[in-house]
């Protein structure tokens, strides 16, 4: 399987968690869904926008963006605590 | 860690950088408003079909995945692989508007409207601006398309693996989480 491919699959695959993971309530599923947010939009910049075979750069755009998720799940967690 | 590492047009990624800032400010003043209001949020979101939003999911990652091979084919000098995979996805991006669209009547017709309650004004900005990149990435596929030349079909890309990266970051506030 050619590199664009495993990653659209990987793609579809955390889609298909998250859709899984929806059905669920709580803060814990919450949490669940927003790191798989973070996991696709890191496949996205590093696979698809190729910033993994650029040094340094996937991190500049990954971790502000891990951050911002992080967050949000902090915050949400504590509402719904 | 140099500039010249970066893949592309620099200019694009100072747009992709922008893109970002503006769509994470909205969903961040959306979830600060929703940690207020945890309840009204969730009994809101339910409202949404949440499958929608799912399929559409799958169906940009896929046009990402034609818009990524025909950046390689374009590279490679295979014009005419080039040229189809961005109107595959083209074609996905134009699937994705009419989903978008089914969605947006039903929205309309159960009453829900931009002023019903604030989380449905985010949810109508947030969405509706995605989808205006959308539309504007369509448009640039299919213009790149034409000729299908290494540079241009890497820009046209570029944009369309913004909005695929935009979409996976607006879902969770918008339709999942609350």
């Amino acid at each position: 399987m050619d590199p664009l491919t495993k990653t659209w699959g990987l793609l579809v695959g955390l889609t298909l968690a998250t859709t899984l993971l929806a059905g669920f309530e709580g803060a814990a599923a919450g949490l669940g869904i927003l790191g798989l947010a973070f996991l696709k939009a890191r496949l996205i910049l590093g696979r698809f926008l190729q910033l993994a075979a650029a040094p340094g750069w996937l991190a500049v755009f990954a971790v502000p963006v891990g951050v911002w998720l992080l967050l949000i799940g902090v915050g949400y967690a504590i509402v719904l605590r | 860690m140099r500039v010249d590492d970066l893949p592309g047009e620099l200019i694009l990624w100072v747009l992709i950088a922008s893109e970002l800032a503006v769509f994470i400010a909205g969903v961040s003043v959306m979830v600060v408003l929703g940690l207020l209001d945890p309840q009204g949020f969730a009994a809101a979101q339910a409202q949404l079909d949440g499958r929608m939003a799912a399929l559409n999911t799958l169906v940009l990652v896929t046009s990402g995945l034609f818009a990524a091979r025909a950046e390689r084919a374009a590279q490679a000098g295979n014009t005419g692989a080039a040229r189809r995979g961005l109107l595959l996805a083209a074609l996905g991006g134009v699937i994705f508007l009419i989903v978008k669209g089914v969605e947006y009547a039903r929205d309309i017709q159960a009453g829900i409207g931009i002023d019903s309650h604030p989380f449905f004004t985010f949810y109508y900005l947030l969405s509706g601006f995605h989808a205006a990149h959308v539309i504007a990435g369509v448009f640039v596929l299919a213009l790149v398309a034409i000729r299908a030349e290494p540079a241009p079909v890497q820009a046209g890309a570029m944009f369309w693996h913004m909005v695929d990266l935009v979409w996976v970051l607006i879902l969770p506030a918008v339709w999942l989480i609350w």
